[in-house]
């Protein structure tokens, strides 16, 4: 405190001395007012916030001097010169509004606030001379930030011209890199440039036939008939769409609802919706005008099909139904996933970073709450202007409750410029015109930047979806300028920016860097190689699909589940997609989460990625099909075929012998065996001592394991083994058997509940028995429950323990339920075991040893990575 | 230590470095050769002194867990039940109303006399083996930037957790488990795996996530078993692999990514045996699994013992998916329904660690993302109408307790205001708890950074004070 008053006596001997030479206009008394009354309190309660000397500066207000009060802050001018009433100073004083009080501390004594208040009055006479400093502020900032410019195609000259380059691209990147002192990669070769195409364009691999083709067809005219081909091809639109799909945080459920049904109807449409988009080359403005506004532009019947594209908006997450989050992820997903803007931030306060208001958040949420939702029999959900559109105030703190006074339906004020003013309607059509407006400097951008993260591993400007004020300009903004501009001119065209970017020489250098590039530029922010990349998520499926002939290839249509035991044969996308519970394979693999938009997919490895690989079923099957597919007889061929077939490449004459070595054994080793083991037969005793006859059950129907195809049989009537117990057969010879042999000696408890629960027949006969021991305990259950628990002291290696159960003469009503656990104690601690969990099917034929050598060209490096 | 990007050794080079020294890790021929490669990235390091600490668990009560109900008591509620506070009601998530007490008794527990309410019964045992930190706070009341914070922190932008810095500054112990282990039942928290993420560090320093509602290894960690290829015939196959990828990455200059695929393999044949064992809690004598209690949170704190003991660095445990502990209303049901759950598996945890020895090298550290208002929560459409019996999120004030690891026992450290909504003395930030943190590691938090676009980073970034109080 000391210090500060310290401070406010200077301050006031300084004023003292001002106020002799103060400005003859302003009366006495009201400078004797200020130097008073008003300026130690700006001193003591204002400044640490309000002043140019501020750590850090609230508001963008300053109260340094006369000329910084009247320019007010961001949200205005704070004191209207003899108007105390409107001036917002004054309100914050009086602490009447719960959201403008200052200073935040605690309001300001009543005679403190009057003194406020005649100041005002008298026209806030201040000697503070001087201009307002001027500040770093949001406007200030946006006025001169790269992004918000429009973009301006470079100049590119023809002295930049090198045989290297092919376009403008090429001669924007090739004189960074000269300017660097770098040259760039060397062409990639014939082989690498087709598989990188394949990837880009359609996301499968070519075949060994296509590749053989290309490489002995050296023509640029092959060239440019490989691109119009794959641009062609309608897996073009499969393989662009799900790039699309990350934007629009595409998924066929709703999350979480409580009870209500979570599936979205009739998503795929918009999906399929975005697939022939993308093949039919849809200008994108028009693609992201259907997207908001497809219903204000359709014309008659023919274009209904158009109203899935609105589906961007409404398959996002329902937030269990809570109308303002739905609109928030509504404009987020419009906002960053087509303009870079995150405008959702503003929806409790003015945008911490970019120049976006409060105001601005619920003027564009005045447009979605004058939508409703429409739910055709064959369409997603879309959406139609309601009968009477109203504008919505500002959630203070983004508090429903607590709302200013409407605001006009309308875009945000920084880049009106863009933008029509909403007479009618919604206003989503004046908003979707805006967005894709010629003086928009945003959305070509935005979305050129995408193309080129897709086709060169990163992105020009590497906050893809945040063009704001805290996005740096990329290095080589003049190459995301030009294509913008041109893309344009090209008419939105998606297949122009395709063909232009990858019949570039900057696309076709190798990834293969100079080790001095490697050291100058290890980011490669210069484009001075080729990132290699590894296959994302779909490209690995399907491209695993492909070449083991499972793949269908059928286009369009509902979605199917792909977290099943042979994970399912279409391409990635159409994977059902439950956004609630994702299947850990997507997340593995880096799935776009589609939880909110999704600016790009993260790169992890991690551990669970191998283990797909080495172990899922899906693996497996494409292993077992793929060597099915070999058509050749001799080993040497047939290694030779999978090669063609997995690399699209012969092998070496070191790889055939790796093989041969690989192959020499024959057959694969035995797998581990199981405990547990499903039969039929009957107790015998000789010698006094129980043995138990066994033959295995060898029928597997609907989780059942019974001794014949047909069931019940006339032989053996009702005789089972299933997850929970089972039912004997009709004879005393015929019991249900369930063994299981002991891995290793130990000491074992044996826990349970032996149940018959029908009232009729003549009940079941029970042993627990041993191949070592005999009968270790047997019951008779009639009806109703029994436990059976039992302890061995001993019991050895491969010893093994039966669960034997049996009719007694009649096998009527006798089905039973006996669930067991077991627990082993042996010199290497605790095992368990359990006969419910343990339960199983007949177990697979091991992978043969072709299979084995195919699983492993699949996970290799060459086929994982694309050069 | 300044480690900057980190040292590409190539395998030659590795064997050098090593000759016989990692001999157990050795197995035969080209395979143990990747092993070490990525041995090389979780090699155990020496930190910048010799700490108390060489592991993590850190008990995340996600959702926000009230402090003036468990760990920071304020009878003045009871007083003003209903009433307004004398000053305004601190900005929060939502709109606030008037007081609402603790309906839970507190005591005093332990040689220290340390008060905790009647819902920690098992971890009031332990008090003296815990220092009570009742003055943390956060930046702000939203549950997404406050779980950024505590675990990467920073609120906002995309940076390495906690356990990934840590992970990166000493290595791992066991080659065989990741390094990094987040226990979350029945699916993620929000924010999901961005809680555990690697940011800009390797990949490899990046979270495994486990999902502990499953009992069974291959459904606690998915694909760990092969049911069609025997583990000998797998273990040729990846030596092939191996053959055929350094071939592959022959031809092509020294590139980290398929270096670190090729390791990814090894590492996960290795934590299909290793896995197997460590997460197979069946292997504990019954009066162990006794102490920790049925359920998933007695599975899982198990699993942490086991993981710890066997030299995992961080183990993360969530209580559950989404964000349990947020009781915006219901708290009192809801409260002691979460600590229920929890309670006695925690003592176990604390108790089996020390009879094990293995407390003072692991540091436990409880709490949430921030603590919860002493005023109740107003009623919001949407969200809890009608309900008026629960707390709003509270970032000003907080509680987190540590144990083990260099942590003095039986201590309180700092003070909310007399109604618990702010810190009073001696304020401790989570930037605060990160350098404390860091310390018992044996790290200068300001010289554990790692330079990346052009700048050292470090987890505390300008920011952080290790509390000497807390240190033993």
């Amino acid at each position: 405190m000391f210090r500060v008053n310290a401070r406010i006596l200077f301050v006031l001997s300084l004023a003292l001395f001002t106020r002799l030479w103060a400005n003859g206009e302003e009366s006495s008394d009201g400078i004797e007012l200020f130097e008073t009354r008003i300026r130690p309190v700006l001193v003591e309660s204002c400044y640490e916030c309000h002043s140019v000397e501020a750590d850090e500066i609230e508001g963008e207000l300053t109260l340094d001097n006369r000329a910084a009060v009247l320019r007010g802050g961001r949200s205005g001018a704070v004191i209207v010169p003899s108007d105390p009433a409107g001036s917002r100073l004054l309100r914050a004083l009086q602490y009447d509004d719960p959201e403008l009080q200052m200073p935040p501390g605690g309001k300001l004594p009543e005679e403190v606030i009057a003194d406020f208040r005649r100041w005002i009055e008298l026209g806030a006479p201040d000697p503070r001379e001087g201009s307002a400093a001027s500040l770093e502020t949001i406007s200030s900032r946006a006025a001169s930030h790269w992004a918000f410019k429009p973009p301006v195609r470079p100049d590119v000259t023809e002295s930049d011209a090198d045989k290297w380059a092919t376009n403008a691209i090429d001669k924007l990147i090739l004189a960074e890199l000269n300017s660097a002192g770098l040259s760039p990669a060397p062409q990639a070769t014939r082989g690498e440039f087709i598989r990188r195409l394949y990837f880009d364009l359609v996301g499968l691999p070519p075949s060994w036939e296509e590749v053989q083709a290309f490489e002995e067809d050296k023509s640029q005219e092959a060239d440019r008939k490989l691109v119009d081909k794959l641009l062609e091809s309608p897996q073009f639109g499969e393989r662009w769409a799900r790039h699309w799909l990350d934007v629009a945080r595409f998924a066929d459920t709703k999350g979480y609802v409580f009870k209500e049904d979570r599936i979205f109807p009739h998503a795929y449409k918009y999906r399929d919706w975005v697939v022939g988009a993308f093949n039919d080359n849809m200008p994108i403005d028009k693609f992201l005008m259907y997207q908001i506004a497809a219903d204000s532009m359709i014309q008659g019947d023919e274009d209904r099909h158009h109203l899935a594209a609105q589906g961007f908006v409404t398959l996002g997450r329902r937030f269990i139904n809570n109308p303002h989050d739905i609109v928030a992820d509504r404009i987020d997903v419009v906002f960053r996933g087509m303009m870079g803007m995150t405008v959702a931030c503003a929806r409790c306060h003015d945008h911490k970073f970019d120049p976006i208001t409060d105001e601005d958040y619920y003027a564009l949420y005045g447009m979605f709450e004058s939508s409703e939702e429409v739910q055709d029999e064959d369409l997603p959900l879309r959406l139609a202007d309601k009968a009477a559109p109203q504008n919505v105030g500002v959630f203070i703190r983004g508090n429903a409750q607590n709302r200013s006074k409407p605001v006009p339906r309308g875009f945000p004020k920084f880049f009106t410029v863009s933008a029509q003013t909403v007479k009618a309607g919604s206003g989503r059509l004046e908003l979707a015109r805006a967005i894709v407006s010629p003086e928009n400097p945003l959305t070509a951008r935005v979305f050129v930047n995408r193309v080129w993260g897709h086709l060169f591993g990163e992105q020009l400007v590497r906050t893809p979806s945040d063009f704001g004020l805290r996005s740096e300009a990329p290095r080589q903004q003049a190459v995301l300028d030009l294509l913008a501009v041109d893309f344009v001119e090209s008419g939105w065209s998606l297949k122009w920016l395709v063909r232009e970017l990858v019949t570039s020489s900057t696309y076709r250098q190798s990834s293969q860097a100079t080790p001095e590039l490697l050291v100058a530029d290890p980011e490669n922010l210069l484009w001075g190689r080729m990132n290699r990349r590894r296959r994302d998520f779909e490209a690995l499926r399907d491209g695993l699909l492909a070449v083991s002939g499972r793949l269908d290839k059928r286009i369009g249509g509902e979605s199917e589940r792909i977290d099943t035991e042979e994970g399912g044969t279409r391409r990635t996308l159409y994977a059902h997609i439950d956004r609630q519970n994702l299947p850990g394979v997507f997340r593995s693999f880096d799935f776009a989460s589609p939880d909110a938009h999704s600016p790009e997919r993260p790169h992890t490895l991690v551990p669970q990625q191998a283990l797909f690989l080495l172990n899922n079923p899906m693996i497996q099957v494409v292993a077992r099909d793929l060597v099915a597919l070999l058509a050749t007889e001799g080993s040497d061929d047939r290694v030779a075929e999978l090669y063609r077939r997995v690399f699209a490449r012969e092998p070496s004459a070191k790889e055939l012998e790796q093989a041969r070595e690989f192959l020499k054994r024959g057959s694969p080793n035995p797998l581990p065996k199981d405990e547990w083991s499903f039969g039929y037969g009957q107790i015998s005793f000789s010698n006094e001592r129980a043995t138990v006859k066994i033959e295995p059950l060898n029928y597997f129907v609907e989780n059942r394991w019974q001794a014949q195809i047909e069931y019940p049989e006339k032989g053996f009537g009702h005789l089972s083994v299933t997850p929970e117990g089972g039912h004997p057969g009709n004879r005393t010879d015929c019991c249900s058997i369930r063994r299981w042999t002991a891995p290793e000696a130990g000491k074992m408890v044996i826990t349970g509940e032996l149940a018959r629960p029908s009232e009729n027949g003549d009940g079941i006969e029970a042993s627990i028995v041993s191949s070592r021991q005999g009968v270790i305990a047997s019951w008779i259950v009639e009806q109703g429950a029994q436990l059976t628990e039992v302890e061995l002291p001993v019991v050895e290696s491969g010893e093994t323990i039966d669960f034997v159960v049996g009719c007694r003469g009649n096998a009527g009503w006798d089905s039973f339920q006996w669930k067991v656990s077991l627990a082993l104690e042996s010199s290497t601690g605790w095992q368990k075991w359990s006969s419910q969990q343990d339960f199983r099917g007949p177990r697979p034929e091991p992978l043969d040893l072709w299979m084995q050598l195919a699983q492993v060209l699949l996970v290799s490096n060459e086929f994982l990575f694309i050069d | 230590m300044t480690m900057r990007s980190l040292p590409v050794v190539s395998r030659r080079d590795f064997f050098a470095k090593c000759g016989m020294g990692m001999g157990g890790l050795m197995l035969s021929g080209l395979q143990s050769d990747s092993a070490l490669a990525a041995a090389d990235q979780l090699a155990t390091r020496t930190p910048h002194f010799p700490g108390k600490a060489k592991h993590v668990i850190h008990l995340f009560m996600n959702g926000g867990p009230s402090h003036l109900d468990t760990f920071d008591p304020k009878p003045i509620l009871d007083k003003f039940a209903g009433k307004p506070l004398p000053y305004k009601n601190l900005g929060t998530e939502r709109p606030t109303g008037g007081v609402l007490p603790s309906p839970f008794r507190f005591n005093r527990y332990g040689q220290s006399g340390i008060e905790v309410s009647e819902l920690f019964p098992q971890v009031s045992q332990c008090i003296d083996d815990i220092s009570v930190v009742r003055s943390m706070y956060a930046d702000v009341p939203n549950h997404e930037p406050s779980l950024m914070l505590m675990n990467c922190g920073d609120g906002r932008l995309i940076r390495p957790s906690v356990g990934s810095w840590v992970t990166y500054g000493l290595g791992s112990a066991n080659q065989n488990l990741p390094a990094f282990v987040s226990l979350c039942p029945g699916g993620y928290p929000i924010q999901e795996s961005q809680n555990w993420q690697a940011g800009f560090l390797p990949g490899v320093y990046q979270a495994t996530h486990i999902d502990t509602q499953h009992v069974t290894i291959d459904r606690l960690i998915e694909n760990i078993e092969n049911k069609r290829t025997a583990p000998s015939d797998q273990r040729r196959q990846l030596d092939l692999l191996f053959e055929l990828n350094e071939r592959h990455a022959a031809h092509r200059q020294h590139d980290s990514q398929l270096e670190a695929q090729i390791n990814s393999f090894e590492l996960a044949y290795r934590m299909q045996m290793e896995a197997t064992d460590a997460f197979d809690v069946t292997r504990e004598s019954q009066h162990i699994r006794d102490m920790y209690g049925p359920g998933v949170q007695g599975r899982q704190m198990l699993i942490a013992r086991r993981l710890v003991e066997r030299g995992v660095r961080f183990v993360q445990i969530w209580h559950g998916h989404g964000q349990p502990w947020d009781n915006h209303d219901d708290i009192a049901i809801l409260h002691r329904k979460l600590a229920g759950e929890c309670d006695q598996a925690i003592g176990a945890l604390l108790a089996d660690l020390k009879q094990r020895g293995l407390l003072d090298e692991t540091l436990v550290l409880w709490g949430g993302e921030f603590g919860r208002t002493p005023v109740v929560e107003l009623p919001k459409e949407g969200a809890n109408a009608g309900k008026m019996n629960g707390r709003d999120h509270n970032h000003h004030g907080f509680t987190v307790w540590m144990a083990g690891g260099g942590i003095r026992g039986g201590y309180v450290h700092g003070s909310t205001d007399e109604f618990g909504f702010k810190v009073e003395e001696k304020p401790m930030h989570v930037h605060d708890l990160h350098a404390t943190m860091l310390h018992c590691l044996g790290f200068d938090h300001e010289r554990l950074t790692y330079r990346y676009a052009g700048r050292d980073f470090r987890l505390t970034d300008v920011h952080g004070q290790v509390v000497r109080e807390l240190l033993v």
